[in-house]
């Protein structure tokens, strides 16, 4: 056979482009299939949200607000120091920070520092630039549907949570409006302190129960029907969709909370008393799916500091609620079999707040925090774009006791993060406009 | 001739002095009903949860039971699972209103009718009536709550 240079050139050319691209060309039709190597197997995203400034938590201005997760002994300011409620010691051996990565100089890099910003850019790994539409699902994807479609074989919704403090608009967080990935790929959603409330219990507590012969002739009885009808309730419209055997057991994971809300454990779960607030709450009903469903990926949201804006004290008593809750999530992580030693927790605010006060004075003297940094990150107040963030996770894994004190990381680094410690950052197409793992600052967090 | 005339003006004078008849125009009744082929629209979560219990208790439900509703729909993500509890409860709620089952008994086919029209608002093709109907009468466990129950969770239901 005669072969001249050029054309064997080609044809190698040509076969090895094959090789690298065939890979990526799977038999189910999928282009993309997750290849890269995990890290751990789970990762809890800690939202320390509602408006945290630089000041009060890592500048410790006004002492130690955050003991549970920062190193130090500086005592609170005495002016508000006997405002502060008296909460249990804390759950870990050692602060927070020592199981692994401070970051103390992350920023907020773009947009407007509004909470559904801050906390669309930390789902999606996307910076916002305009004030979006809080009735809408955002446009990129989250890190909930990167996750469900690029893992090889695709994750059930089961897999994947997103656990919000309050409503508003916040229920629309766990899947996009893009058209390539949205509700099929979605998280699921829960607003525990709505859902498991005395109203929540008095229109969903009390559900006809039916036995087991009726429940066979409802699921032939019910397929009948949708078989008759041609459309689906589950395209879109119905939010994410657990398949049946997860439904029966979401359903039977709500009754047991209102089991357990009737029978009282809800009412001071942490031995913190009047203490508890809806921070508090959300992270332990967080505790909760983590003990039942070990989720891969979960994500959960604090918001009580947004006190902030009127009352600058009780923005500081609530930074330490948080600061508790953060803690006792990781203690019980380290105490779930499963998810202990194979969890990697991500800490940080969607933003943070103005360096200056506005006219709001508490019964402390002390100036009210709004977060209203110019979108041309040049004028006025700026400081709403400093934030921390906090990595910890297993030995060999994080880098244990590490502090960075030059400004390093941004927000839109945590979906890459994610992505990469489950392996399917490799997996993201490039188009889809996530940073890059390798060109994230918060990787310095890693081995 | 004569009489040839007086005939002639007999006819005219009957055939021009006929009373009017009085005609009564009206429609012929009409059972307004919609396909399942073209529901095209998927209620409302306020849409849902009303006309759930209306079809339920056959009363409007109050603002306050709506609220309370409404904020814990969407306090869960997945709709299905939240319907369907929500669904439950009301058929655990006192002043169901709901047939019982010797009334059932006594005339299947036109209680799969009636309870076609009252939550799919058109009447059940004929398949589907024969389908109920043996099962009705066939499997003890499907009595008329299962069947309020697969009909309100299922997806047509869920449009109008």
């Amino acid at each position: 056979m005669n072969m001249n240079r050029r054309k064997f050139l080609k044809t190698a050319g040509l076969a090895a482009a094959g090789a690298i691209a065939a890979p990526y060309i799977l038999p189910s039709g999928r282009l993309f299939a997750a290849t890269g190597a995990r890290k751990v197997n789970h990762v809890v995203f800690c939202l320390y949200a509602g408006g945290v400034r630089n000041l009060e938590s890592v500048q410790m201005m006004d002492g130690n607000l955050m003991p549970n997760l920062l190193n130090g002994t500086a005592p609170i300011s005495p002016d508000i120091a006997g405002a502060m409620d008296i909460l249990p010691a804390s759950p870990l051996s050692q602060p927070l920070q020592n199981y692994g990565t401070l970051f103390k100089q992350v920023k907020y890099r773009r947009g407007p520092t509004g909470h559904y910003n801050g906390h669309t850019v930390a789902v999606t790994g996307q910076y916002v630039d305009i004030d979006l539409n809080i009735r809408a699902h955002p446009e990129n994807p989250t890190v909930f549907e990167l996750y469900r479609k690029h893992n090889s074989p695709q994750k059930a919704a089961l897999n994947s949570w997103w656990v919000a403090q309050n409503l508003g608009p916040y229920p629309a967080l766990n899947f996009s409006s893009h058209e390539e990935y949205g509700a099929a790929y979605g998280a699921n959603f829960i607003a525990p302190t709505w859902l498991i409330s005395q109203d929540g219990y008095d229109v969903l507590g009390n559900p006809k129960v039916f036995g087991s012969n009726e429940k066979a002739a409802i699921s032939n009885l019910q397929q009948f029907v949708n078989q008759n009808f041609n459309k689906s309730y589950t395209d879109g419209s119905a939010g994410v969709v657990n398949d049946n055997p997860d439904a029966a057991l979401l359903q039977s994971f709500i009754s047991d909370l209102y089991t357990k809300a009737q029978g009282g454990q809800f009412l001071n779960p942490w031995g913190a008393g009047p203490a508890m607030n809806n921070d508090m709450y959300n992270i332990c009903f967080a505790e909760e799916i983590i003990k039942q469903f070990k989720p891969e990926l979960l994500v959960v949201n604090m918001q009580d500091v947004d006190v902030g804006h009127f009352n600058y004290t009780s923005y500081a008593n609530n930074l330490r609620k948080a600061d508790f809750a953060a803690a006792h999530l990781w203690n019980t992580i380290q105490n779930t079999p499963g998810m202990a030693n194979d969890t990697v927790m991500i800490i940080i605010p969607e933003h943070g707040r103005n360096q200056f006060g506005n006219t709001s004075v508490d019964a402390y003297g002390r100036y009210a925090l709004d977060h209203t940094a110019p979108v041309d990150l040049i004028s006025g107040d700026q400081m709403a774009r400093d934030i921390f963030c906090m990595v910890v996770g297993p030995v060999g894994v994080v880098k244990q006791g590490q502090v960075i004190n030059t400004a390093m990381g941004e927000s839109s680094d945590v979906v890459p993060v994610i992505a990469n410690l489950l392996g399917f950052d490799s997996s993201i197409p490039g188009y889809i406009g996530v940073k890059d793992y390798n060109s994230c600052d918060l990787k310095a967090a890693f081995y | 001739m004569k009489h040839y005339l007086y005939l002639f003006l007999l006819v005219v004078a009957v055939s021009s002095c006929k009373k009017e008849s009085d005609y009564i125009y009206e429609t012929t009744p009409v059972t307004v009903q919609q396909s399942g082929a073209v529901k095209n629209n998927v209620k409302s979560t306020t849409e849902f949860i009303s006309i759930a219990y209306a079809d339920l208790f056959g009363s409007n439900i109050s603002q306050a039971q709506l609220t309370k509703l409404g904020n814990v729909y969407v306090s869960f993500g997945d709709k299905k699972v939240v319907e369907d509890r929500i669904i439950l409860n009301f058929l655990n709620v006192p002043g169901l209103q709901i047939p019982s089952t010797p009334s059932v008994n006594g005339d299947t086919t036109a209680f799969v009718s009636k309870t076609y029209k009252k939550f799919y608002n058109r009447e059940p093709n004929a398949f589907e009536a024969y389908y109920w109907k043996e099962q009705i009468r066939l499997n003890a466990n499907v009595s008329p709550l299962v069947m309020y129950y697969v009909l309100m969770t299922s997806d047509e239901y869920r449009f109008y």
